[in-house]
């Protein structure tokens, strides 16, 4: 018995004695920590980087914004990925633990408006999506459409991509009770493909067969932008919001590698293939 | 010598035995420690940013507003004073963003210098007007009225009805959908779950013979082993849809949808202690009614199921435990809208899914991290009566039989 | 005559009808277990393949295997038995073998048994307080495998328990009559009888630990590592953890859907393996003992 629980033991005390020599590797260690919106991409940069370059590792981990920004404070991370602004008390925190931080811009994340294949509509004003998301109408004809219920689905509350759509296209009101929230935009695609009177809204870069896109209007209809990754670049799709890398200003030598590789040509290409918009 | 070194032996395994025994109720005594003391943090806190304040004009005769009150004047659906005791006044809402509107670029000064004189300057020249800013924009003679806003309390806390924790400028912390959701979801999964559950330990425990029941056994069994997550997704692409045909519904994310999957995972509970409480019938009682002419179906119930009430009582509410607490198979199926539910057939929001879904978001010792520690103490309480009831009941069971 | 001829006619016919509403109710349950194995195994059995199991992720988690997340669960569950096996054979040999019925063992009881019905989020919850934060581990396996230890504590305390409970006090009279002291009978003479059931009840929570997702998101689990880890301060990626962020995340669903499917496919077939152990030997140690 006892000599059993030993050999059980043994692996654990290797363990133990491997976590302290994990300083004096001589490779680059670099942790990114936060927003699952910018995870793909970041996941997509760091794979790249490191088969560029074999002394670097990169890894990446998810969890929400404010988590990585919870991270950057406490150090156990180097880069936090977020998809909306420091918040005043994070920031109020930072400023306290006399820490500065670095927000680095890397991509938008463009923000398509989509429904149901069968839809007849194909366009909307951002009035109308801020009237359906606001539970001021609940029919697809009061809209163009055919006798049909609107089942809005909206992302997490806690989500920046939640906040975003609710600052920019709902003039910051709150969403109506009874909108669907998904726990992440895949959800949103599988459940607005598979229901007749859906709408959502979700990153540019899930495009699939199984939704619609539609076209928006910001100047009360009087011209009506498709989404796409040219018309978000040159800013003409108006509902497109920024994602960070942030990190200590002190830190910034160990991060050059990623950043810079983020914001190089190269890295900006993975921007697209992954399904955000680039910068330039 | 050696004998008095075998005693302090024995006597030191005994030792390190019973401290391991502890270490369940230590456990439990932890988790009440660490999530009540995060938890009851929120009672602590305004709904506000701690910097941020609420202001009105000086001769508004208003001086308190309930965060719903708040929340509807920022969505423009309260639109006059008078509908929350004030002045027949339009209200209006002022944001720093659009202070560009009112006041030139030489108004506002170099680096908006002369920021604060301007919000101070609007809120002064309108009646109507209820401002939203950053505290350190307040100017030196502020000429505006602060609109106190009171700390979360525990009964609006547990009585709201509308959950917005990242609503502003008033967060709306209203738990009551998120309890009634959760605890409408697992009511429904045991309504799925119990008949089916009671037939199968009949089938298992007094007809299959031992064969069969050797092979169904360990299969229903594997329903327990498989990840929620599996559960999750086999209900979102599978039972959903279903749903939505079946009853031809706009939207198959529902309750129901929940209490399916829910219902599938707590069978193994309830079959597995029912079974067990069945075959815990004497079988004297049994056969004694079998000869005084009972066929094998009255027997049982007649005789097996009342005697086995108790145990089968204690499976269902076992069931109904396991179906409280379950997180991820629930985010996936029933829509998370966090409404109050009054049919099967409306999306609903669990307390854990809730929690699952939001904690990473939030920001850490903020106000909303610290209502999701509160929703955890809600769900642990509600598990922990739980408990108690199955300990009830098995106690009177082991009571009358002696 | 006649009468109670048609009484227990009627009777038959209840009965019938009854017992195959039962039978039929109970093989629709092992239907409902098949349907969801032939959904995951019709779509998931495209991209099983000896390199899904034996690389890393590629292209953006939509293509490669999934090794790293198979081996921290591994390492997880590994790290979480370390901790529940131990302490709950030992609490079980005190609850079964040490302690007198009374209200101290009641207490312990009840106090397990409500441990067993907290919810696997409230786990995660508690984890990421005292271990994450309070003690300072950070995300990682130290405090993933302490969490999940937990979650597993009551259930090997049970199973334990149950075996202990099997064994005939005539072995411990024996045992202690023959002048052996009390650990000695429990070490020597009671726990080799109950051992094979102790075990079967630790096959069965590494199946419940290797599952759970809510305890480990916000203590250990993590989205993309280059590589293994390295030390107990590490993360790790975790397969049910790993299934639920490619089936949420991720720009390309179609692609990673399939990944999804395969990777809920090992999940289960890591749980099924470890159910069928658990009841294969039970079944083998059931019959060695009958011989004896």
């Amino acid at each position: 018995m006892k000599k059993q629980l030993l050999v059980l033991m043994l692996p654990a005390f290797a363990m133990l004695s491997c976590g302290g020599s994990k300083e004096k590797t001589e490779k680059q260690a670099i942790t990114i920590k936060g927003s699952d919106t910018v995870l793909p991409l970041a996941q997509m940069e760091a794979e790249k980087l490191m088969k560029q370059d074999s002394s670097i590792t990169v890894s990446v981990i998810g969890g929400g914004t404010g988590v990585g920004i919870t991270a950057l404070l406490e150090g156990s991370t180097d880069i936090a990925m977020a998809s909306r602004d420091l918040k005043t008390e994070e920031a109020l925190k930072f400023s306290e633990a006399k820490k500065e931080i670095e927000k680095v811009l890397i991509a938008y994340d463009a923000l398509s408006v989509i429904v149901h294949p069968g839809n007849k509509v194909s366009q909307l004003t951002r009035e109308q999506i801020e009237k359906i998301y606001t539970g001021e109408i609940k029919n697809w004809k009061e809209v163009g459409g055919e006798d049909l219920k609107i089942v809005a689905y909206s992302r997490e509350s806690s989500s920046g991509t939640y906040e975003y759509f609710k600052e920019e296209v709902l003039d910051d009101k709150n969403y109506a009770t009874d909108v669907l929230s998904m726990p992440a935009t895949g959800a949103i695609v599988q459940s607005v493909g598979q229901t007749k009177g859906a709408i959502g809204y979700v990153g540019l870069a899930y495009q699939t067969k199984s939704v619609k896109q539609l076209a928006v209007s910001y100047d009360e209809g009087k011209t009506f932008i498709a989404p796409s990754v040219a018309a978000a670049k040159d800013k003409t799709y108006p509902i497109s919001r920024p994602l960070f890398f942030m990190y200590e200003k002190v830190n910034s030598e160990k991060v050059k590698s990623i950043i810079d590789y983020t914001l190089s040509e190269e890295g900006q290409k993975i921007v697209l293939e992954v399904g955000y918009v680039p910068l330039k | 010598m050696k004998t008095n070194y075998k005693k302090f032996q024995e006597k030191f395994i005994e030792g390190l035995l019973m401290l391991s025994g502890t270490v369940t109720s230590l456990t439990v005594l932890l988790i009440v420690v660490f999530l009540f003391s995060e938890g009851l943090g929120v009672f602590n806190k305004k709904p506000i940013d701690d910097d941020f304040n609420l202001t009105i004009h000086a001769e508004n005769r208003i001086s308190k507003l309930s965060p719903s009150q708040v929340k509807n004047i920022f969505d423009q659906k309260i639109k006059n004073w008078k509908e929350v005791g004030g002045k027949d006044e339009k209200i209006i809402l002022f944001k720093i963003d659009d202070i560009s509107d009112f006041y030139t670029d030489d108004q506002l000064g170099k680096d908006f210098k002369n920021l604060s004189w301007c919000i101070n300057d609007y809120i002064v020249k309108h009646r109507g007007v209820i401002a939203f800013f950053s505290k350190k924009y307040i100017s030196k003679n502020f000429k505006g009225k602060i609109l106190d806003v009171d700390k979360i309390k525990v009964s609006e806390f547990l009585s709201g009805d509308e959950w917005f924790p990242t609503a502003r400028p008033v967060a709306q912390m209203g738990v009551k959908p998120l309890i009634l959701g959760t605890l409408w979801v697992s009511l429904g999964a045991i309504l799925i779950a119990l008949p089916l559950g009671l037939a199968a330990a009949i089938y298992l425990s007094e007809i299959a013979n031992s064969r069969i029941r050797n092979i169904l056994k360990p299969l229903i069994e594997l329903l327990a082993g498989i990840p929620s997550v599996v559960y999750g997704f086999f209900g979102l692409v599978i039972i959903v849809p279903l749903i939505q045909q079946l009853f031809n519904l706009p939207v198959g994310e529902t309750a129901l949808a929940g209490s399916v999957v829910l219902g599938i995972m707590a069978l193994p509970t309830i079959i597995t202690i029912s079974e067990d409480a069945m075959r815990n019938t004497p079988r004297a009682m049994k056969e004694a009614s079998l000869a005084l002419g009972a066929s094998k179906w009255q027997t049982i119930y007649k005789v097996v199921i009342p005697h086995s009430a108790s145990g089968i009582t204690a499976g269902a509410i076992l069931g109904i435990g396991r179906a409280i607490g379950e997180t991820m198979a629930v985010l996936m199926v029933t829509g998370n809208a966090a409404i109050i539910p009054t049919t099967l057939l409306e999306p609903v929001r669990t307390i854990p899914a809730t929690i699952a879904a939001e904690l990473g978001e939030a920001p850490n010792g903020g106000v909303h991290y610290q209502a999701l520690f509160a929703l955890g103490c809600i769900l642990f309480i509600i598990t922990l009566v739980i408990n108690l009831l199955v300990e009830f009941v098995t106690k009177r069971k082991t009571l009358s039989k002696h | 005559m006649d009468k109670d001829l048609k009484i227990s006619r009627k009777k038959k016919i209840n009965q019938a009808i009854a017992f195959s509403l039962f039978t039929f109710l109970s093989y629709f349950i092992v239907a409902i277990l098949f349907v969801i194995l032939a959904f995951l195994i019709y779509k998931g059995i495209g991209v099983l393949s000896w390199g899904f199991i034996s690389e890393m992720p590629t292209d953006g988690m939509t293509s490669g295997g999934i090794y790293p997340a198979i081996i921290g669960t591994l390492i997880l569950v590994f790290g979480s038995m370390l901790f529940a096996f131990p302490v709950g054979v030992m609490a079980a040999i005190y609850m079964n073998e040490y302690v007198k019925d009374g209200w101290i063992k009641r207490f312990i009881k009840l106090m397990t048994n409500n441990l067993a019905g907290v919810p696997s989020i409230v786990f995660g919850l508690f984890g990421m307080a005292l271990f994450v934060n309070k003690l300072e581990f950070g995300d990682s396996i130290l405090a993933g495998s302490l969490t999940l230890g937990l979650l597993a504590l009551p259930v090997v305390i049970r199973t334990t328990e149950e075996a202990l409970k099997a064994v005939d006090d005539t072995f411990r009279q024996a045992s202690l009559g023959l002048g052996a002291s009390k650990w000695q009978t429990t070490s020597k003479v009671v726990l080799p009888i109950a051992f094979p059931n102790i075990i079967t009840g630790l096959i069965l929570s590494i199946g419940r630990v290797s599952g759970e997702t809510a305890p480990i998101l916000f203590t250990v689990a993590a989205y993309f590592l280059p590589k293994l880890p390295s030390g107990i301060f590490d993360q790790v990626m975790a397969l049910p953890y790993h299934l639920y962020v490619i089936s949420t995340s991720g720009t390309n669903i179609e692609k990673s859907r399939e990944m999804a499917y395969g990777t809920a496919l090992i999940l289960i077939i890591i749980v099924l393996i470890s159910n069928l152990a658990a009841s294969r030997l039970r079944k083998y140690f059931g019959k060695k003992v009958k011989m004896n």
